[in-house]
Formats: structure tokens, C-alpha cells, sequence
């Protein structure tokens, strides 16, 4: 199929479809809702990071004038939410877990009433011992952080107990075997921070009941099915009294998967039965959303003399915070990860993720590979740096091809990673590259490689034909600003040979959209526009049955044509348009056309014959994307900040369905990892966060970016992806810290194995070297 | 505790109601009715408040709405339409630089203004003059090449 | 809770009386500090007195004597763009093209920004290289600070309740010297890690006269006049530098914060130094 003769279809990097109202501020995100009757919420964050609930009193915030509502733990029942351990109230009961954790709520007249009475909320505390890292919590006379842990509800085979949230351990070959086969072996021990998501637009929600006592939420959300499904739990209700929607979403980076605020609004929208937007400030966000792990990796590598990989052992420590969120699955997806895209054949990886007293970590663009990537990578180029051998080259001894089994054993249908690496390779002159030389600055250049997920879980698409031939596609896909109503429109435009303005997109909306697990692991595009081309094939299905009636011809002589025809092949004037069947359809024979097509991922992580897999949360996950960046730094000598000053980024997307976007995807994802290795992390004092604000917590800014960000788009097509299709979302940030971190290498002669990559630290390496020397 | 003020905003007067510590942007986003001016931080960081005043570019989360009395004040919502959009707005739509859009009505002010000032702004001008605004999810490159985009077409 | 108000007089004696009449009263300059507490509940103001419209705050003189005088309403825009320092006065717009971004160069101001002394800020160094004096007024008159003197403290300057900045005069730099602001920040538009401010004079091959002022290293920015004579009569060759640094950096009085630790300010006092001194190479070979 070629997209060649419609306007838009796939392959064009067609605009996004809803841009016209974003850059004339039409377009409507939380923030910008309100609804008649309207209350404001605020809620008051716990000061302690462990302690008992005592008491409450909240009589003085009632008292005051336009407060209508105060929320506690006491106003709600027993139910936990948790995407993969049900640990989580809507709001503190019992006992606080973290400083900054939500413990009372207010609805108000105003905002400012709101915010000002929740400071008159009296709390009485018992101040509890409190954990704060993964170590404390793992000491044997650690405070117990969730006492009643082995009673809550896993989803998936949990080992755990104490502080334990999760174990997880993966292994295949025989590890002893392979170091012992090993002429040299690297080993270290990699510390990398939390870092904020930082979408711009800060979490929020709008909720409202109905007279049936029904309630519709609108939030700032990455799946509508998830809010649905954690508010439901929390609040003990049932899925049919919830009705979940979406406006514009101000990005999402993993942030705004699970839940923030929408259980406590949706209570406060209950009991006042008036409707209830509660916005937290930039402030909130940053301590009660959720941020990516603190993780310390512990890797080491065997090789033969020959650059043959042959071992290679993982373990990893996760600091989980307070809840569990997604946070087994981080740990259990970065131990997949954690033998690269590599055909290393004795690999172990392990790890434990553990309570603290510090906020949820959860989701985070990259789900945990990052970390892994940054020390997988880096030594990679310790080993070629031994070896006298070419990273680049050593590194094509031992990638994965098309048909080689992924750690785990799934089998790799598509991979176009030789093709990324031989395109970075020579886009950036890698072989010949002479690195302009500034006084007091030094140059390097570094490469990395990474590989990500597309598919897992479930999702579905509706496809219909409107009266006039107009196709409505509804899939229940968050677009958080990513782009996917635009690509999946695409797809289905190609698939039914129509326009893309001839097909609209619904917004998700639980009540009437198939459901979509959500918009994260970079699934969109591979998950759910499979499901769009099965519906939309149905519909062609549908649309030739008529045809052939109409036209009295056999379904076999029939062809889409574009535009919303179906002809009769080799009869050019011979046709019926799409109007006219919907027509027939809805009024005389056979009933309006809809199509549908819903699927789960169903692939198995683990190859039980190659592989032993404990406490793994996802058993059905692959369909890789491959990347290789090359990036060249410029260090300044007097204090040690590095800078990126060009970058390459070849990325094999299986099929580029909009090539704009990916580009899109690829240089934003570059930028928020290039923020992740340089200078971002979230500070505690103790127990308290310090830098949570933008004044003090620093993303990248234009002057910090390279404006050379090359992307360089690979098609290795994955054979039952959608066209091809495969995920983009993540792939872009992975291998960031770990092709600067080799890149600093170059320039410097040092080696940093604790991000950020701050300019005190560099310095620090570059003195020790000079004196070592 | 609070004052009328009348705002002139995109050439329309606007009675509004405000306290000594109401800032601009609460009173366009909440009584002006003009929500196209974001907050992402109310501390003057992100640059997603950015409106113009007198035709300069200003926070307006920095900005008190009672010191705005005898000043123009212009705001996403006056700076073009979906079906007229301007020569910024245009470009960022032409080369595909727009992802969530949350910080896009910012940077199409500070864009607009810098391109009013240097209106053959090259790429490092348009660096330096978008650098008040943040971006998480783009990059910035495609942002900073649409204004060049729009430059050229401007001049040409 | 008193009426709260916000004032915007005409003249400096009409905001000194609001300001007098009013106790708890402050100066709302550019706001792009003030608002900013405001938002975070860190300062709540019953009265502002608004600076905008007092007119002979917003001008700089040109002085007989080659010195210059800032108004303290000037904006960092104007002070980096639109001002005619010449000779090492130039250290100031160095400095205020630094001050965070474009549009926040166009909304904080002068006064505004010494008169809260963040000791991140990068005028306080500029202005103590620049050897310039804060003019003050108050309702009993005006007085005059040198700019070393003007800054006491974190957050704390000799401003007493009541009084105003009125503005800074730039005394004339040496005719031929070369003004330099060289900052370090983790981010572009971030407040300095620490900054070194600088004018200097050639003679030949030596330094013939030098003021170096370190920022972001302590309560209030760093000037030992001991350090500027090691550097005269050098050719500001390594050792000399370092030697100057080192005398600096011991002297610097820094803290860890979110932004680095006080060891890495020390350290990189000297090397930030060294820098400044390339980085002004081609302005000497210039002179
Ligand atoms: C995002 C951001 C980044 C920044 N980055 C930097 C940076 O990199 N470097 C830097 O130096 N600064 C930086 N700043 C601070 C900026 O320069 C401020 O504008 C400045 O500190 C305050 O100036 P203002 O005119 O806005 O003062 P305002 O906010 O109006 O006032 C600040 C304080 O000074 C008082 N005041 C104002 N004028 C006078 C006067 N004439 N006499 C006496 N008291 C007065 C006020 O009452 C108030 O207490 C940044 C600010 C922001 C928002
Ligand atoms: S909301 Fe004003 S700068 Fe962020
Ligand atoms: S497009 Fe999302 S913040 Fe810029």
C-alpha cells in the first residue's frame, strides 16, 4: 500500500491535527475548565515523612467562609489503588509515608480560600523512625513503612516483605561458566538520581456527579482507563459510576499514568455534589506526583580477547518511595533490558525494590533502561577502550540481528540496529572525525546503543462510517501531546484509502471508547494502530460486502480506491463512493458499519527453555525499536561543564507512519535525557525535598541544546506491526547519559559513573586524572 | 480587599476585580476569559505566562493586574486566529514543532516579539531570545527553526 | 487585616511619603522578585508603592567626568543594550546581558535587584568591580554607598527601613581598560554558581591596574584589593593568576546549596579567574 496518491496518509509528516488550536491558545487542558456551581480544591501535604495520624481537627477550616468541604482519610473506606500492589489510599489514612504526601483536602468558593483554609487543618501526629533510602529499609531493625504489605493485593507473583516491595531476578546460560570463558572483566557500580518529569503543565482534575450520582472526571491523565481504574479502587465505587475523559494534556512523561489528584477530587465532588477542579501548583507537583527512581546498578561485563561478549551480571537497587505505583514493573523491565542489545549468552540480572519514606517513583520515559543503559554502554567502551578496539566496532561483533532471541528469549521479528549503527557511524564522520579545538575547551565524541519496547497489554479501536462516507475512528489513546490522533488517523486513512480530514478522532472517553491500557511504554503507535488497521479492515470488509451487492459483482473483482471508492478493478468508471453505501447500510440493508478490533499482547517475555524468570511483573512484553547515537561534547576546562554540541540519533522505528513526529519524539526525548545526564536531580535534606521549584530544579533551556540534532530514521518494518510500525517514545532519551558519558570519556580521559554529570564532578575527575598521571 | 481595575486587553476593555497581590495572568485566565496564557509555575521560570505589554514581552505571572491599569496588554488570543493565524504560528504549524502545545502559546509570544525587534533574526538570535521559555517535550530545535521559518518568509 | 493598596506615584518624594505613611510598606520595581515571594506566600505586602512612573528613576546621565548614572528603575534590557559604558565600565553590561532570560531582562531592574541581594545575583560583583556608588534616598535625604559597603549580608544591604535606591553612579573606568563578566550557572538564565567580575588595564605587557569583584560565593560579593595587586605588574601569567585566585577563593566565604558546594565554588574561583583573562585576550589585542 502507498500512501503516495492521499493527502496525509502514511509516510508524510502531515502537521498534528489539533495544531491550529494549540498555537492560537484555543486548545483546552485542565486548567482551562470550569463548569457552572464550580468548587476549588486544595490539599495540605503532611510535614513528616513517617508518622501516625492522631486526630484531626478541622473545624476552624470549615468555619471559614466559602469552605464547603474538608477531606481526610477518616471520611473514606478501605480501598487501595496500585497498578501492580494495591498500597495506595486516595489520600493519607492512618499514617503519612512522605513529607509532601496529600493528608487533607478542601473545596472552596475560591482557590485562594481554598488554599489559605488548608492551613487551618489541625493534625496530630506520632512521629515514626523513618526509612530513607533502599539500604536503611533493607537493615534488618528498619521501620516497617506498610505493615500490612503481604495483604495487599499483587497482580503479579510478588516476592516480598519488610520493605521489600519486589524481587525480581532473571538469568540465562550459565553465568560462572561465561566469566570463566572471559579474558577480561569490567565491573563498577553506577548511581543515578531522581529526576522530575516535568511536563509543563502541572497535574490536575475537574469532577462532577450527576443526579443519578453518577460522576464524570475530566484530568490530566496518560489513560483514561487507569484514572478510571485507581479512582474506582481507592474510593470503592463501581467502574460503572465513573466516567473518565480527557482534555488537551500538557505532556505526560510517565507522570500523569497513574494517579494524582483525581481520588481526592472525585470525593470531594461526591460529597458536595457541586463540581470540583483542584490544579496543584508547580510546587505540589514536584513533591506528590511522582519522579523517576533513584537507582544504584551494580554491572559487570566478561569479554573475550576477541571483543566477544560472553557475561554479563546485573543487580540493581530500586528506591520505590512511598507506594508502588509502577514501580515493579521499572525494576522488571530494567533487568530485561539489562543485557543490551547484545547476544551476550550468560546473563543474570537482579533486583529489589524497596519502600522508603520519600515520594512515589514511578514511570519516567525509559522505564528504568536508562540507568541500565548507563552502565551497560559505558562499559561496553571500558572493554574497547581495553581491547584497543573501536567501540563502535566492538560493538557490532555483538548486537542482536533480525531472528536472535531478546534477553528472555522472545524472538526479535525485526532489528535494524546494524543499520542504525553504520548510519550514525557515518553521519557523524566517526572514523575521520576531526573535532574542532577551542582554547580551554575539550572535545569528544561517544556512542551509544539502546533498544525499547512496543508492545504489551491490551487496546482496541472502533472504526465507523458516518452517513456521508466520513469515517470516525475511536481508540480510548490518551494523545498527551506526542501525536498519536495524528498517526493513528493516518493509519487509518491509509488503510481505507481516504483523506485524513475525511476521518475524525474521537477524544477517550470510558464510556464510549474501547478501552486502551495506556499512553506510555511507547505502545501507541505499534498497539493500538494494530488495532486500528484490524477494525478498519473490518470495515473494508463491510464496505465490499455491499459494494459487491450493489455493484452485483464478486467480492474478489473488487478495490478500495482512494478517496472512499470502491471500483470494480479494470473499470475505471465503475464505482460506488462510501456515501453511498453508508447510505444503503444505514437505511435499507444491513445496518451502519462499524468495524472494531481489540487484541492483547500476547508474546511471552520469557522463553522458559532459554530462560528462569522469578517475580517478573509483565509476562507478555517485546517488539523491540533500536537506536544508535552518537554525540559530540565540548567540556570546559575551567569548570568542568560539559555541554552537547552536535548529535546524531539513527532510530529504527519499523516504519516511520509520520516522520516529523518521530523526529519530534527523538529530539525531545534527546534533550529530556540530556537534562537527566548533565544536571537534573531532585535533592532531599533528609527528608525533604529542597529544589521543589523551577528555580531551583533546572531543565535544559535552548542555549543548553544543540540545535544539530540529526535523526536519522531506519525502517527495519516489524512484519505485524501497522505498516511496519514500531514504538518511538522512549528510544529517544535511553541511551542519552550513556553516549555523553563515553563522549566525556573521549574529551577527558575520565570515567563518571554517577549522574548528573555535573561540572563539580567532571572537574573532580579531571583533577584526580591529572594528578593520578 | 480588592479593586476594579479595567485592563485594555487585545483592544478590549476589560473590567476586572483585583487584589494587591493579583497577578495578570489570574486575572486574563480567570476573569478575561482568555485561558490561552498557561501557568506552569507562577514563578516567572517557564515562560508559559508570557504575554505582552506596551509590545514588550513580560511575565505575566511577575506582573500584578493593578499595575497593568494604563498599559496594552496582548495575549495569545490577540496575536492571530486558528483560521488567520501569524507568521510564528504559521511556521510552527508548517514545521511541525508543536507537541503538547502547553508551552506554545509562550513561545509564540516571545517569538513574536523577538521577530518584531530582529525581524532577520538568525538561528542564534532566536536561541538566545527563546531561551526565557521552556520547552519539555520538543527539543527546541524544530521550535527555533519555524522561527526561522517565519523570519525568512517575513523578509521575503 | 488593613486595606491593602497599591500606590504608583510620579515623583521620588511622593513614593518616599507613601512609603513613610504606609509602615510594611515595599517598592514594587520590576516585580520579577517581589511577585515572585508574593506567589510562594513568602511575603504578603498590605501596601506596594508601585516605581514605574517616577520618571527620573528610568534615565542614566552621562557625567562631566566620563562616569555614568543609573537610574534604578533602568531595566536589565537597557543596561545591557541601550547604555553608553565605555572603558571597563562595560563589566555592567556584561553583566545585566547575563541577569536570567531575554524577558526577564526586560521586566527586573537595577534597584530592584541590588536592593534584594540575592547573593546569586550578578549585579552586586559587576557594580564592586566597577567601583560604583549606590545613591539612597530617604525621607531625612539622600546618601551615598560605595557599592562594596552597599551589600551587608545575605539578602542584606545598608538600605534602612523607609529608604530607596535611587540609582548608581558608574564612576569612569580607566581610559583603554577592558570590562569583563565571566559567570558560571548550571543553566543558561540559572543564577550564578559564582561569577567573576573584572576590569582591567594594560600597560604593554603587564597589568597596570586591576579590580576583580567574585560573585556567588558568599553573602555579599568578594573585592580584596590584596589579590588585585598581585595581578598588577604581571602579565597575568598562570602563576600569578592562581596565586590571586587561590587569595580569592580562601577568602570566599560560600555554602553548599542546591546549585553546587561551597568546595566547587572554591575551586573554581581561581579557575573562573584564569578564564576571565582568555576571554579578554582579543579585547586587549584589540586596545
Ligand atoms: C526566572 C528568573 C531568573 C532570574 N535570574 C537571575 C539571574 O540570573 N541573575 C540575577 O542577577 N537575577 C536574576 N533574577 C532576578 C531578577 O534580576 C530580578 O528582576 C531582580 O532581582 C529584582 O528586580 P525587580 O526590579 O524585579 O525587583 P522587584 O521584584 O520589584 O523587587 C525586589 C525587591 O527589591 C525591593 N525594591 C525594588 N526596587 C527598589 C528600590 N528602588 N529601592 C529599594 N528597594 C527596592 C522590593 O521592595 C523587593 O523587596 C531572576 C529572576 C527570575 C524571575
Ligand atoms: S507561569 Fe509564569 S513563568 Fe511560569
Ligand atoms: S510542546 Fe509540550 S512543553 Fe513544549
Amino acid at each position: 500500500m502507498s500512501g503516495e496518491n492521499e493527502a496525509g496518509a502514511v509516510g508524510q509528516s502531515i502537521p498534528r491535527l489539533e495544531v491550529r488550536e494549540k498555537t492560537t491558545g484555543r486548545a483546552q487542558y485542565i486548567a482551562d475548565m470550569s463548569s457552572p456551581g464550580m468548587l476549588h480544591g486544595a490539599i495540605l501535604q503532611s510535614p513528616y515523612a513517617h508518622a501516625r495520624i492522631l486526630s484531626y481537627d478541622v473545624s476552624e477550616a470549615l468555619a471559614m467562609p466559602g469552605v464547603v468541604d474538608v477531606l481526610t482519610g477518616d471520611d473514606l473506606g478501605d480501598g487501595r489503588m496500585g497498578a501492580f500492589i494495591k498500597d495506595e489510599h486516595a489520600i493519607a489514612k492512618h499514617k503519612v509515608r512522605y513529607v509532601g504526601e496529600p493528608v487533607a483536602a478542601v473545596a472552596a468558593e475560591t482557590e485562594t480560600i481554598a488554599r489559605r483554609a488548608v492551613r487551618l487543618i489541625q493534625i496530630e501526629y506520632e512521629e515514626l523512625a523513618a526509612v530513607l533510602t533502599p539500604d536503611e529499609g533493607l537493615a534488618n531493625d528498619a521501620p516497617i513503612i506498610h505493615e500490612h504489605l503481604d495483604d495487599y493485593i499483587k497482580v503479579f507473583p510478588a516476592v516480598c516483605g519488610g520493605n521489600l516491595v519486589s524481587r525480581t531476578e532473571l538469568s540465562q546460560g550459565d553465568l560462572d561458566k561465561g566469566f570463566a570463558e572471559a579474558d577480561f572483566i569490567v565491573e563498577g557500580t553506577y548511581e543515578t538520581p531522581a529526576q522530575a518529569h516535568l511536563a509543563i503543565e502541572p497535574c490536575g482534575a475537574l469532577a462532577e456527579m450527576d443526579a443519578s450520582g453518577r460522576v464524570t472526571l475530566w484530568s490530566a491523565n496518560q489513560s483514561v482507563f487507569r484514572v478510571q481504574a485507581n479512582v474506582c479502587e481507592s474510593l470503592g465505587l463501581p467502574m460503572s459510576k465513573l466516567r473518565s475523559l480527557t482534555p488537551r494534556i500538557g505532556g505526560g512523561f510517565g507522570n500523569k499514568m497513574e494517579a494524582h489528584v483525581q481520588p481526592i477530587v472525585v470525593a470531594l465532588a461526591m460529597r458536595t455534589g457541586r463540581p470540583v477542579k483542584l490544579i496543584l501548583s508547580r510546587e505540589e507537583d514536584f513533591e506528590c506526583v511522582r519522579a523517576r527512581h533513584p537507582m544504584r546498578v551494580r554491572c559487570k561485563t566478561g569479554v573475550r580477547n576477541d571483543g566477544t561478549l560472553v557475561a554479563r551480571d546485573v543487580e540493581v537497587l530500586l528506591d520505590c518511595g512511598a507506594y508502588g505505583d509502577d514501580s515493579p514493573g521499572v525494576l522488571g523491565y530494567s533487568l530485561l533490558m539489562a543485557r543490551g542489545p547484545y547476544n551476550i549468552p550468560n546473563v543474570r540480572s537482579v533486583g529489589r525494590l524497596v519502600y522508603t519514606n520519600k515520594m512515589r517513583f514511578g514511570a519516567f520515559r525509559g522505564f528504568g533502561s536508562p540507568k541500565v543503559n548507563f552502565a551497560g554502554e559505558t562499559q561496553i567502551d571500558e572493554i574497547a577502550e581495553h581491547l584497543d578496539m573501536d567501540p563502535i566496532d566492538l560493538r557490532l561483533k555483538n548486537i542482536v540481528a533480525t531472528g536472535d532471541t531478546w534477553m528472555g528469549g522472545s524472538v526479535l521479528a525485526s532489528c535494524g540496529l546494524r543499520e542504525c549503527i553504520d548510519a550514525a557511524r557515518e553521519a557523524s564522520n566517526w572514523d575521520q572525525r576531526d573535532l574542532p579545538q577551542t582554547p580551554g575547551k575539550r572535545r569528544g565524541m561517544g556512542v551509544a546503543c539502546a533498544a525499547h519496547i512496543s508492545g504489551l497489554l491490551g487496546t482496541g479501536a472502533i472504526v465507523r462510517v458516518l452517513e456521508d462516507g466520513s469515517v470516525a475512528l475511536n481508540t480510548g489513546a490518551v494523545d498527551i501531546g506526542q501525536g498519536s490522533d495524528t498517526v493513528l488517523t493516518q493509519m487509518c486513512a491509509e488503510a481505507l484509502q481516504v483523506p485524513v480530514d475525511g476521518v475524525s478522532v474521537a477524544s477517550p472517553d470510558t464510556d464510549g471508547s474501547p478501552y486502551n491500557w495506556g499512553t506510555t511504554a511507547s505502545r501507541v503507535t505499534y498497539t493500538t494502530g494494530r488495532a486500528v488497521v484490524g477494525a478498519a479492515a473490518e470495515v473494508e470488509r463491510q464496505l465490499r460486502d455491499h459494494a459487491a451487492e450493489m455493484m452485483e459483482c464478486s467480492q474478489e473483482d473488487l478495490e478500495l480506491r482512494p478517496g472512499g471508492l470502491i471500483g470494480i478493478k479494470g473499470v475505471p468508471g465503475k464505482q460506488v463512493s462510501f456515501h453511498e453505501i453508508s447510505l444503503r447500510a444505514h437505511w435499507r440493508a444491513g445496518g451502519p458499519i462499524v468495524g472494531h478490533h481489540t487484541w492483547v499482547f500476547d508474546q511471552p517475555t520469557i522463553d522458559p527453555k532459554r530462560a528462569v524468570a522469578h517475580g517478573l511483573p509483565f509476562p507478555q512484553i517485546g517488539v523491540y525499536s533500536f537506536a544508535a547515537f552518537v554525540v559530540e561534547v565540548e567540556v570546559d576546562e575551567a569548570s568542568g561543564k560539559a555541554d552537547v554540541t552536535r548529535a546524531w540519533m539513527a532510530v529504527d522505528v519499523g516504519r516511520a507512519i509520520n516522520p516529523g513526529s518521530v523526529e519530534g519524539q527523538m529530539e525531545g526525548g534527546f534533550v529530556q535525557g540530556m537534562g537527566f545526564a548533565l544536571t537534573e536531580e531532585m535533592v532531599w535534606d533528609d527528608a525533604r525535598l529542597i529544589n521543589p521549584s523551577l528555580l531551583d530544579y533546572k531543565v535544559p533551556t535552548t542555549l543548553d541544546t544543540p540545535h544539530e540534532l540529526h535523526t536519522i530514521i531506519i525502517e527495519a518494518a516489524e512484519p505485524d506491526g501497522p505498516f511496519g510500525a514500531k514504538g518511538v517514545g522512549e528510544i529517544g532519551l535511553v541511551p542519552v547519559p550513556a553516549a555523553i558519558a563515553n563522549a566525556i570519556t573521549d574529551a577527558c580521559n575520565i570515567r563518571l559513573t554517577t549522574l548528573p554529570m555535573k561540572p563539580e564532578r567532571v572537574l573532580n575527575a579531571m583533577e584526580q586524572a591529572a594528578h593520578g598521571s | 480587599m480588592t479593586e476594579m481595575v479595567t485592563l485594555r486587553v487585545n483592544g478590549r476593555e476589560h473590567p476586572c476585580r483585583a487584589g494587591i497581590a493579583t497577578t495578570l495572568l489570574t486575572v486574563l485566565r480567570d476573569q478575561c476569559e482568555l485561558p490561552g496564557t498557561k501557568r506552569g509555575c507562577n514563578q516567572g521560570v517557564c515562560g508559559a505566562c508570557s504575554v505582552l505589554v506596551g509590545g514588550k514581552p513580560v511575565r505575566a505571572c511577575l506582573t500584578l493586574a493593578t499595575d497593568c491599569e494604563d498599559r496594552e496588554v496582548t495575549t495569545i488570543e490577540g496575536v492571530g486566529t486558528p483560521a488567520r493565524p501569524n507568521a510564528v504560528q504559521q511556521a510552527l504549524i508548517d514545521t511541525g514543532a508543536v507537541q503538547c502545545g502547553f508551552c506554545t502559546p509562550g513561545m509564540v509570544i516571545a517569538a513574536t516579539a523577538l521577530l518584531e525587534e530582529h525581524p532577520d533574526a538568525d538561528i542564534e538570535t532566536i536561541r538566545q531570545g527563546l531561551s526565557s521559555n521552556l520547552c519539555r517535550c520538543s527539543g527546541y530545535r524544530k521550535i527555533v527553526e519555524a522561527v526561522s521559518l517565519a523570519a525568512r518568509r517575513t523578509a521575503s | 487585616m488593613m486595606t491593602q493598596t497599591m500606590i504608583a506615584p510620579e515623583t521620588l518624594e511622593d513614593a518616599l511619603a507613601a512609603m513613610h505613611a504606609e509602615p510594611g510598606s515595599m517598592a514594587l520595581a520590576g516585580g520579577a522578585t517581589l511577585v515572585a515571594m508574593m506567589n510562594a506566600g513568602l511575603v504578603e505586602p498590605n501596601s506596594l508603592v508601585a516605581l514605574r512612573h517616577v520618571d527620573t528613576l528610568r534615565g542614566t546621565r552621562q557625567l562631566d567626568d566620563g562616569g555614568i548614572e543609573l537610574g534604578a528603575m533602568r531595566r536589565h534590557r537597557e543596561t545591557a543594550l541601550e547604555t553608553p559604558f565605555k572603558d571597563g565600565q562595560t563589566v555592567l553590561s556584561y553583566a545585566a546581558s547575563q541577569i536570567a532570560n531575554p524577558t526577564v531582562r526586560n521586566m527586573g531592574t537595577l534597584g530592584g535587584s541590588i536592593a534584594f541581594n540575592d547573593p546569586g545575583a550578578d549585579y552586586p560583583a559587576a557594580l564592586v568591580a566597577a567601583n560604583a556608588t549606590i545613591l539612597i534616598v530617604g525621607a531625612t535625604g539622600t546618601r551615598e554607598v560605595s557599592a562594596e559597603a552597599f551589600f551587608v549580608d545575605w539578602y542584606t544591604t545598608a538600605l534602612e527601613a523607609g529608604e530607596l535606591v535611587a540609582g548608581v553612579r558608574v564612576p569612569a573606568a580607566l581610559v583603554g581598560s577592558i570590562g569583563h563578566y565571566e559567570k558560571l550557572a548550571r543553566i543558561a538564565g540559572d543564577f550564578a554558581v559564582a561569577s567573576v567580575a573584572l576590569q582591567v588595564t594594560w600597560s604593554g605587557d603587564s597589568i597596570a591596574a586591576a579590580r576583580i569583584a567574585i560573585g556567588g560565593s558568599g553573602p555579599t560579593p568578594l573585592h580584596l584589593a590584596e589579590a588585585d595587586d598581585m595581578l598588577i605588574g604581571t602579565g597575568a601569567d598562570s602563576d600569578a593568576l592562581s596565586k590571586a585566585g587561590l587569595l580569592l577563593a580562601q577568602a570566599a566565604d560560600p555554602v553548599d546549596d542546591v546549585r553546587a558546594s561551597a568546595d566547587y565554588r572554591r575551586k573554581v574561583i581561581p579557575r573562573l579567574l584564569a578564564k576571565a583573562m582568555r576571554e579578554i585576550a582579543p579585547a586587549r589585542e584589540a586596545a
